[in-house]
């Protein structure tokens, strides 16, 4: 009886669960990258991990790649010995799809350093994740424990088009040096912004 | 190209036509931009009310977007993704423009998520002002930049403009199009508004007339964070107010005001309103959210497990020791069913007073752990019974099982259904002391829906009769226990004293709900109780008339005796307290907005932690001395009676039992102090304060 009530009490638990918890574990996921292999989040215990939704079609992320603001901030992750996950939720036929050929031809093209990019072709990560917005970003410290979640800076909003995004206040940059300084973070949650995630639908 | 544009684009040539003619008129050597502005997928058109005013006058602007069929651009909040307009105006010196007024908006859902903005078309307004300073003719440019979204976004850039000469109002084509507008614009309501957060819902309540009428409604969040933009709103109409139920956003950011816009859909159309409310601030510190469910079931089963050592409990467990020890030459059998029976009855009553709490809940009834407590009825019934059992224990009286129950409950080891009853006093006894253990558990299980609160109760109720259990089933460890014999006796007169101690501490709780004579009263039926078991014992052995005769005068005495037991509250004289030191929402606030530092104390009489806090902590010497040197005033909320108010305080910090210590820093969010102190403890706490 009791032990039946409790699957009837997990059912029920996992149902409420539409994000993912700031300060609990990140949950865990495996996806194959553009050069075919099999990546979890597991593997990367030890090391921060950053996790961008991308979609290249999409203005508002073609705008932080084109500025060279994306890839500056990828570029400091690294040198920290950071793990830097593109992923991409778009469904094949969507606005930012892309093969995996296509996938390292933008990164070469863009010159971008990102460690792995992943298709989330079935969109099951990006639904766990609660992620809404390309660009979307979320922080993932040593211990596999989530830290941040949101956008990318505070330049979203009116006028995103015309904002110096290198004077923008970076929450990315700041999440990950008060991670590295192991205090926490001061706004760990902020509103994403950019284009929809194209997901497939069910 | 355009769906919906007829016939405004020829009204529209016909304006740019007067226009270029005006300024040729005038000869300026150059035309001064445009007032459409061809976008992909969309375009972009200023107008306005009028094209002439004097200084000191003020008009309405319009912004029309005109946008292809299937595409949509934002409103000011644009929900899940994209983005809203902005626009920059640039306006010659002696005007101004008022901020934009944006209509309000529709849902455009893009599975799995949720936008809010305009499909075909959409006007933004802006007031333009002009004081002394202005000249003439000015040009009025805008430059705005907009999303034009359908499943892909493209963002567009445009400058369109206006000239407006000097002269008196004169209305143009456009400005019964914009007045319309304007009165379409979101309004205040008329009726009051009120929003609460109850079992993790917002509840969004406001008087309106004609509800019959009303088809639907929506609430529109202006910002991100405040409430689910994907999960359905439920709108409930009632005879003069509706309220409507809003789920609070997955990622949830701390908000101090409920903004947005109410949509009310009748069949005449659809109107928005403005709601602008605060909301009570839930301090950061103490997430009830934080605890998962499942750490509080563990805690919950814990917080069962050392029930069972707890001063409330102690009672319950001398009677229990001695059941075991009396069965120990009983059969495996017998001793299993007994421990099932007494687990039984602790389970049902964890699950009545979940159900009864969740019932009181969903009433809207401001209610807390260890509430039984706060009845002076319970309370007095209570002392009856601890009287009852220790003058049992102490004389030779044998109840047979015939009995009511009350004797079930003092010798209950006899048989079956005792044991199920001793598992319900021990559960109503030992309330009172989980509060401190399971504050942040009992918290969690009262503010979550029905189904997790009861999960939670179930794991307290299995973790205080684990151990029962466990002996009952492996009667073996009873070897740890001493073999039967005379001492048996001798153990059971002495059980008596925790019992009567017990009943001495109850009319000391009760003290502080009702008069001293009214406590008179009770004790007087105390004696009536005592009276009928002397009686009953005296006749055990009569038959016949005498013996239904003095069964029959003891039945009365306990009745007479309930009868007197007080219902109500009652006005005590309390000692001449300061008042300022007595906690009110009205004293906390004046303290917290002058920057001072508090303590607040949230205890009660029946609550035996909070009283031993306050002896070897609170009440101590250095303690007072250190709070007086940091200024630190020092707040009460004693909530022995039934407090409302305290009740929804402590509520608000997630509780629903006391004691709860609060210290507030000169500014900033309260700080938690553990549920047992320590002197050191809390001048540590107390030292750090900032």
């Amino acid at each position: 009886m009791s032990r039946c009530l409790f699957f009837i009490f997990i059912l029920f638990f996992e149902h409420l669960i539409a994000s993912v918890q700031i300060n609990e574990p990140a949950p865990d996921f495996t996806l194959t990258d553009s050069h075919g292999d099999k990546i979890s989040l597991s593997g990367f215990k030890g090391r921060t991990v950053i996790l961008e939704w991308t979609n290249h079609g999409c203005p508002f992320v073609a705008r932080h790649y084109d500025t060279g603001n994306m890839q500056e901030i990828q570029k400091t992750a690294r040198n920290d010995n950071a793990v830097w996950i593109s992923i991409i939720s778009s469904a094949p036929g969507t606005q930012g799809y892309v093969s995996k050929e296509k996938a390292n031809e933008l990164t070469k093209q863009r010159k971008a350093f990102p460690s792995n990019i992943l298709l989330d072709l079935k969109g099951t990560v990006g639904r766990r994740y609660g992620a809404k917005t390309t660009p979307h970003m979320y922080l993932i410290d040593k211990e596999g424990v989530l830290r941040y979640q949101g956008a990318i800076d505070d330049a979203g909003g009116r006028g995103f088009a015309s904002k110096d995004l290198s004077k923008a206040t970076n929450f990315v940059k700041k999440g990950l040096e008060e991670i590295k300084r192991n205090v926490s973070i001061s706004s760990n949650t902020t509103k994403p912004y950019g284009c929809s995630i194209k997901y497939k639908s069910q | 190209m355009i769906k919906n544009y007829l016939p405004r684009p020829y009204k529209n040539i016909a304006l740019k036509l007067s226009l270029l003619l005006f300024l040729s008129l005038f000869s300026l050597t150059s035309v001064q931009g445009d007032t459409l502005y061809e976008g992909s997928d969309s375009n972009l058109r200023i107008s306005s009310s009028t094209l002439t005013m004097n200084s000191g006058d003020s008009i309405l602007l319009g912004l029309e977007f005109e946008l292809n069929e299937g595409w949509h651009t934002y409103w000011i909040n644009p929900g899940d993704a994209g983005g809203e307009a902005s626009v920059e105006w640039k306006l010659p010196k002696g005007f101004s423009a008022s901020e934009i007024l944006w209509p309000g908006p529709d849902l455009i859902p893009v599975e799995p998520l949720m936008t809010f903005g305009y499909e075909d078309e959409v006007t933004l307004l802006s007031q333009l002002s002009s004081s002394s300073a202005a000249t003439f003719p000015a040009i009025i440019k805008a430059k705005v930049s907009w999303y034009t979204c359908k499943d892909i976004c493209i963002p567009q850039e445009g400058e369109v403009s206006i000239v407006i000469d000097k002269g008196l109002k004169k209305a143009t084509e456009d400005e019964s199009f914009l007045s319309a507008a304007f009165k379409k614009m979101p309004k205040t309501l008329p009726g009051s508004v009120r929003v609460e957060k109850l079992d993790n819902n917002y509840y969004l309540q406001t008087d309106i007339e004609n509800s019959n009428s009303l088809q639907s409604a929506y609430f529109f969040p202006k910002e991100y964070g405040l409430i689910s933009y994907t999960q359905a709103q439920n709108l409930e109409i009632n005879d003069k107010n509706i309220s409507l139920e809003i789920k609070p956003a997955e990622v949830s950011l701390e908000k101090d005001t409920f903004k947005g816009l109410l949509r009310l859909d009748r069949e005449s159309g659809s109107e928005y309103f403005i709601i602008d409310e605060p909301l009570k601030k839930q301090p950061k510190t103490f997430s009830v959210q934080g605890v998962s469910i499942l750490t509080a079931m563990v805690f919950a089963f814990l917080g069962g497990l050392i029930l069972n050592i707890m001063p409330c409990v102690f009672p319950i467990l001398s009677i229990k020791i001695l059941s075991f020890v009396e069965q120990s030459d009983g059969s495996k059998k017998k001793m299993a069913q007994h421990g099932l029976a007494f687990s039984g009855g602790v389970l049902v009553t964890f699950l009545s007073i979940a159900g009864l709490l969740l019932l009181l809940k969903s009433g809207g009834e401001s209610i807390g752990w260890g509430y039984q407590l706060q009845s002076p009825l319970m309370v007095s019934l209570l002392i009856y019974l601890f009287v009852a059992i220790g003058i049992v224990f102490m004389s030779n009286l044998v109840i047979g099982s015939q009995l009511s129950s009350l004797g079930n409950l003092a010798t209950g080891y006899k048989d079956i259904t005792g044991s199920f009853f001793t598992g319900v006093l021990a559960v109503v006894v030992a309330s009172p002391c989980t509060a401190p253990f399971m504050g942040s558990a009992l918290g969690v299980a009262l503010l979550q829906p029905g189904f997790s609160s009861i999960a939670i109760f179930l794991s307290l109720g299995l973790g205080f009769a684990a151990p029962y259990l466990l002996l009952s089933f492996y009667p073996g460890l009873l070897r740890f226990l001493p073999k039967p014999g005379e001492w048996m006796e001798n153990l059971k007169q002495f059980m008596a004293f925790p019992m009567w101690g017990s009943a001495l501490w109850l009319t000391w709780v009760l003290s502080g709900q009702v008069s001293t004579e009214t406590v008179l009263v009770v004790l007087i039926g105390a004696l009536l109780i005592g009276m009928s078991l002397w009686l009953f014992e005296k006749t055990q052995t009569a038959v016949g008339f005498w013996k239904k005769v003095s069964t029959l005068v003891s039945v009365l005495l306990i009745t007479l005796a309930v009868y007197i037991a007080p219902t109500k509250y009652e006005e005590i004289a309390t000692q001449t307290t300061n008042d300022e030191s007595i906690y009110s929402q009205k004293n906390l606030d004046l303290l917290l907005a002058s920057n001072q530092r508090v303590f607040l104390n949230f205890t009660a009489d029946w609550c035996i932690t909070c009283k031993v806090n306050e002896k070897v902590a609170l009440e101590r010497n250095a303690v007072k001395k250190a709070l007086e040197s940091k200024d630190i005033k020092y707040l009460k909320a004693d909530w022995t009676r039934k407090d409302s108010v305290i009740a929804d305080k402590l509520a608000e910090y997630g509780r629903t039992g006391v004691p709860l210590y609060l210290m507030f820093p000169s500014e900033g969010e309260p700080i938690f102090l553990p549920e047992l102190l320590t002197e050191d403890m809390l001048l540590n706490y107390i030292d750090e304060l900032k």
